[in-house]
């Protein structure tokens, strides 16, 4: 009787509330919401209200402090501080998108491999393991330069090529899921395939789901960086990456207009790894308790 | 009366490492509506299998149905279109599984997950599911159902996860309830509990129970009828009473064997009869030849059970075994 007569628990804590209370309990997680928060604010306000950041508006490569100039100003005397502010934008921006479509392909790729099995699984990681031989970054070159730069050529350019992971990923979490007897339990009331897929098997997937697609951000940034730094970025547009290298030939000279627009990248990605990290151990439910 | 559910000669086969393998050899089964049918034997068969075919959840590959009927209430399962039988699941047929802790989705509150079956089947509101799932959590006896149809699985003891899933098994008033070794997770006293709730709902809805468990008190408390299996064959049916008072098949008396009898005047003097066991397991399927697939541990085992596999004879009270053939023989004669 002792299952009767235990008084009844107060509305419980959702799975995401619970991991929402471990992520706020580590600090390293917090910092890096707190950096990144930061990060998103200044780019936010710099987009709105930051200027134009082609104009030359001083004596290249003032250092930083001088005549009022912060960070000082590049190699064509056009102000950092106006292109740090401005060229946050892009760069979060395509690594927004870019992750957004990349989880978007692998999970419904990986999703359809792990769930079907069979030949739909042999053919979609074929068509995978071929996407993931590619050098990436030189196959994001070829397309961006293939169409011409813009935000969207290259959000779908870095999105294509980091989608196997995912789908590797998603495809190995189906194949453990499916086998489950809740699964079974789902179809012997009647459930069809899509709503086991999407209703029943990916909401058990999501949290190693979110850790990498959180991180899929940091390296998502990382490659738009990488396009703009070869110069393959959009011209028209002022991004970090951009900045590092315009001013690539001139470091032994002028250490500042590389130096704080790479800080700036690596404070985003670092803290977009921080927030990976914690979520990973959030969702990790041997870490619960302690 | 016709009957509810009539499989006949089902064979199911599945493709393993060691070839084909045969996991139902031409199994047949009878349920009227509303009566309890138990299916008895040991783990490995064919128990499960057997469930899962008549929900038509083999999975293939790689399974395959090689052959057989199973008609409910005269209607063809077998070849039936996917989209026919996702509707029969979960109204027409529930099914509650062995484990309690696994079957139910840990990531929706319970209350959800009842109220999508009904969902599922039933054109009604996703409040009137709600209030639907509240009723039912207090039919299955799930003690502060305002409270618990909010809580998660994992927030559950065992047996109350258990209720849940009867809950959902009958949220659509099926007319055949399939219940895979319900009670084998559970607490001795939680299995008294369960099987209690289950003849409760079978007298209320009038649905016809197919019980499979390995355990024969289980069997003497809730069966009708009886069929006991043993790789993959039936090798005794009939009535649960004929069956537990005069077992014919060898494998039968051996599994009432395994049942403790506890008399109290034995016991206080420590003289309880040893445990009966029965030698060996069952054998790989692979492995299975051309005689009686027991035959290998059965103590009465003569020549003409390792050649010939007996078939299952007799009316009202079936087995499958020579030596019983040949003792009703000599009886008539």
């Amino acid at each position: 009787m002792s299952e009767l007569s235990r008084s009844a628990p107060e509305r419980a804590a959702s799975p995401a509330a619970e991991a929402w209370r471990m992520f706020r309990r580590n600090r390293p997680a917090m910092l890096g919401t707190a950096i990144f928060l930061s990060m998103l604010g200044v780019v936010i306000y710099g987009s709105l209200f930051g200027g134009d950041p082609f104009e030359i508006v001083w004596a290249p490569q003032t250092p930083p402090g001088e005549d009022g100039f912060v960070f000082g100003t590049d190699y064509l005397g056009r102000s950092l501080a106006t292109g740090l502010l401005v060229g946050g934008a892009p760069t979060m921006a395509v690594g927004a998108a870019a992750a957004v479509l990349s989880i978007f392909i692998g999970v419904t790729i990986g999703a359809l491999a792990g769930y079907y099995g069979g030949w739909v699984d042999n053919l979609l990681m074929r068509i995978t393991e071929f996407f993931q031989v590619l050098p990436a970054l030189l196959f994001a070159m070829v397309l961006v330069t293939l169409f011409s730069p813009s935000l969207v050529t290259i959000s779908t350019a870095i999105g294509v090529v980091m989608w196997p992971q995912t789908a590797r990923l998603t495809r190995a979490e189906f194949l453990k899921i499916r086998e489950l007897e809740y699964v079974t339990a789902a179809r012997a009331i009647g459930a069809g395939n899509g709503r086991i897929m999407w209703r029943v098997i990916l909401p058990n997937a999501l949290p190693p789901l979110i850790v990498s697609a959180t991180l899929t951000v940091g390296v998502a940034i990382l490659f738009e960086a990488g396009l703009s730094f070869l110069g393959l970025g959009d011209p028209n547009t002022m991004s970090w990456g951009m900045m590092i290298g315009a001013n690539r030939e001139y470091i032994l000279d002028a250490w500042w207009p590389v130096t704080f627009p790479g800080l700036a990248i690596f404070l985003t990605v670092f803290s977009v790894s921080l927030i990976g990290d914690g979520l990973n151990d959030a969702f990790n439910p041997k870490l619960r308790e302690r | 009366m016709s009957p509810l559910l009539d499989v006949r000669d089902l064979r199911v086969e599945f493709a393993t490492r060691h070839g084909t393998v045969t996991a139902l050899d031409g199994v047949s089964l009878r349920l009227e509506p509303g009566e309890t049918l138990g299916v008895v034997g040991e783990s490995g068969c064919g128990k499960s299998i057997t469930a899962l075919a008549i929900m038509g959840l083999i999975p293939m590959p790689p399974g395959r149905i090689a052959g057989g009927s199973i008609r409910l209430d005269g209607e063809e399962l077998i070849g039936a279109p996917e989209r026919r039988l996702r509707q029969l699941r979960g109204r027409d047929i529930g099914m509650i599984f062995q484990e309690p802790m696994t079957s139910l989705n840990p990531v929706f509150r319970v209350g959800d997950q009842i109220a999508e079956a009904i969902l599922l089947h039933q054109d009604v509101s996703r409040d009137e599911a709600r209030r639907r799932a509240l009723d039912l959590l207090r039919t299955v006896g799930v003690p502060d159902p305002g409270q618990r149809i909010d809580a998660y699985p994992h927030e559950l003891s065992g047996g109350l996860r258990q209720r849940v899933m009867i809950a959902i098994a009958i949220s659509c008033q099926p007319r055949l309830l399939i219940a895979d070794e319900p009670t084998t997770a559970l607490d001795v006293t939680v299995q008294a509990q369960i099987f209690d709730l289950i003849r409760d709902i079978q007298d209320r809805l009038g649905v016809a129970v197919i019980l499979i468990t390995h355990d024969m008190g289980a069997i003497a408390e809730m069966a009708d009828r009886v069929a006991v299996m043993y790789a993959g064959r039936v090798v005794e049916e009939g009535p649960a009473d004929a069956i537990l008072d005069s077992p014919a098949h060898p494998y039968t008396r051996g599994l009432i064997g395994c049942i403790p009898a506890i008399d109290p005047a034995l016991a206080a003097l420590d003289r309880l009869p040893p445990l009966a066991e029965i030698p060996g397991v069952v054998p790989p399927l692979h492995l299975l030849g051309q005689g009686c697939a027991f035959a290998d541990r059965c103590i009465e085992a003569v020549d003409i059970c390792r050649k010939v596999a007996p078939p299952l004879t007799g009316r009202g009270h079936a087995v499958a075994c020579h030596l019983h053939a040949a003792a009703a023989a000599s009886e008539e004669s």
